[in-house]
């Protein structure tokens, strides 16, 4: 190599860093100030006065309580389906696939429409129920029904892919050493997944806690009923600032914590995807 | 090797200059936002750096405060009128009549509860005219000095009225059943100025005619408190509830048989006045006084009357 040729691999060098540098930079920031700039509006004084006020505690227990409820379910049914869909072939089950996915790129308001025109008082199905005296829509249930329609799909792709993955010999194994299925899958399938099941999870409890559209339409918007903190923001908007950026701090904190709680699974499990 | 870096100086460089180009698209997207384009006040969200917006279109030159007389032409008739929504009903009919009385302009309508409207004003959207249906909003905005010589003019005014599914489904009769366990019931946020309105309505009537208990029973019949007026109104056409508070104009726009109604006493009731003014950052300003004054004429006021609502000087 000749001095000429490495000066201008060095410059060639140089533009790219810096290039890749304002590329990085420019991407951060554009996703990060925004976030950042609702903690330059309010002050920590604003923000611990409305923390306490009777609207910011209900919508924030009512989110937390309901993305939980939501979250057990996608786990206790989620999890058998998504063994049992991803250990077997049948036929329609690529059809099953992509309506799974669905809820992922579907709008949140087709969502709620969609739940409010089957389960609603005048709905495909609602109207039965009501008959029997049972209501859904604009009910606290209605508030879970509609975080599992649209959340549940980050656990369901999670699991499927993972035991998709799952080298069937260990499991195998344990069989032929005569452990029951259910043995097998609680002491073989379980732990070997358990990292990616566990992100899967926290994933999907971070978007039923920021549902929005589906929840508006479909449940409603009632204080300490309906009300989740995504809905008290948005009436916040439009009625009391502060209380719109305590609820939007507290959810970017928790969103935060989300992210990194994925993160350190991520690091830890062998078999995340 | 060789080939490797080169195919990732490439990515680089394509990717700067696809960054670079989503900038310059966004700064000059938000510089040179004028309201000719219609699709801009469907966007609910707000753009922050419109305001900024008028020295960049060169038609606001023509009309500024300081010439009285307004010079345009009428290329650039287009108002973008952030309107109560309310008036969603009548809006079709408004927008009608005044590519009629004024031929060549156009109207849009941001259609919205007064407070979702405010607050996007407030943080830099685009509006030639505001239409609000409430007395606090406007003063908020007046005093933010968003309209031209700081003032608005009164335009119509409409009452609350309930209103049921056709079926009526709660079998309610009178006011005094909307107390009843297990009615359904939808209003407006109190941030609403439809649910301002409708507060204040059970206040006067739990004073005048029922009882406090009415009142709270009422409200803890309430299973949503919607962010607009039309929000209720769909609730109840849905049959998703068993009644629900709207403007009168809301129940004579509907086609027949969509809602049963019971009226509130005019002595209990609250009349909502609307407001209408030329917002000082518009940039057409001719045809947006054209677009009040044509709200404000005989013909602008017969539409309005047709669809319910209450010419100012009834009240």
């Amino acid at each position: 190599m000749n001095p000429a040729q490495v000066s201008s691999e060095k410059i060639k060098r140089i533009i790219i860093r810096t290039g890749a540098a304002i590329l990085v930079a420019s991407v951060t920031i554009y996703l990060a100030l925004p976030v950042a700039a609702l903690f330059f509006r309010t002050t920590p004084d604003l923000f611990f006065t409305t923390l306490s006020t009777s609207e910011v505690i209900s919508a924030l227990f009512l989110s937390l309580s309901t993305s939980a409820v939501s979250l057990g379910v996608v786990i206790v049914v989620g999890t058998p389906f998504a063994y049992v869909h991803s250990r077997n072939e049948y036929p329609g089950k690529t059809i099953i696939d992509t309506l799974i996915d669905l809820p992922l790129v579907l709008p949140p308001a087709v969502a709620g429409l969609a739940l409010l025109v089957l389960w609603g008082r005048a709905g495909l199905l609602g109207q039965y129920l009501s008959l029997s005296g049972i209501s859904i829509a604009f009910t606290t249930l209605a508030v879970i029904m509609a975080q599992i329609f649209v959340a549940s799909p980050f656990y369901l792709r999670q699991a499927k892919s993972l035991f998709e993955q799952l080298d069937p010999a260990y499991e195998q194994t344990a069989r032929t050493l005569g452990a029951s299925p259910l043995r097998t899958f609680a002491l073989i399938t379980l732990p070997l997944t358990a990292n990616g099941l566990i992100s899967g999870a926290v994933m999907t409890f971070g978007r039923a806690l920021g549902e929005f559209g589906a929840t508006i339409m479909f449940a409603g918007n009632l204080p300490g009923v309906t009300q989740t903190m995504p809905l008290a923001v948005y009436v916040g908007l439009e009625g009391n600032l502060a209380t719109g950026l305590t609820i939007s701090i507290l959810l970017v904190i928790i969103s935060f914590a989300i992210m990194i709680a994925v993160r350190l699974l991520a690091r830890g499990g062998a078999f995340h995807v | 090797m060789k080939k490797i870096h080169r195919a990732q100086t490439a990515i680089i460089l394509t990717g700067i200059v696809c960054g670079l180009l989503v900038f310059t698209a966004i700064f000059v997207g938000c510089a040179s936002s004028t309201p000719a384009q219609p699709a801009t006040p469907a966007a609910p969200t707000a753009r922050p750096v419109a305001t900024t917006a008028a020295p960049a279109s060169p038609p606001a030159a023509v009309a500024t405060a300081s010439t009285p007389a307004p010079v345009y032409t009428y290329s650039e008739g287009n108002v973008v009128a952030y309107t109560a929504a309310s008036l969603k009903g009548v809006s079709p009919k408004l927008a009608e009549g005044f590519g009629k009385m004024y031929p060549g302009h156009k109207v849009v309508f941001n259609l919205d509860g007064t407070q979702a409207l405010k607050t996007q004003v407030q943080n830099g959207a685009y509006a030639d005219v505001f239409i609000s249906a409430s007395n606090s909003y406007t003063a908020e905005l007046t005093k933010g000095g968003y309209f031209v010589d700081g003032n608005v003019k009164p335009l119509t005014s409409n009452y609350v009225i309930v209103i049921l599914p056709a079926k009526n489904p709660g079998h309610i009769q009178s006011l005094a059943d909307l107390a009843k366990p297990g009615i359904k019931i939808a209003m407006e946020d109190k941030t609403v100025p439809a649910g301002t309105a409708t507060i204040a309505c059970l206040a006067s009537l739990a004073k005048s005619t029922y009882s406090k208990d009415w009142n709270t029973s009422v409200f803890s019949n309430v299973i949503t408190y919607e962010m607009s007026e039309p929000g209720v109104a769909t609730k109840v056409s849905l049959g998703e509830v068993d009644a629900g508070f709207v403007y009168e104009s809301t129940y004579t726009a509907a086609p027949k048989d969509t809602y049963l109604a019971i009226t509130i006493p005019k002595k209990d009731n609250y009349l909502q006045t609307y407001t209408i003014g030329v917002m000082k950052q518009s940039t057409s300003r001719g045809a947006a006084t054209d677009f009040e004054n044509f709200m404000l004429s005989a013909q602008g006021q017969q539409i309005l009357k047709d669809y319910g609502f209450r010419p100012i000087s009834s009240s």
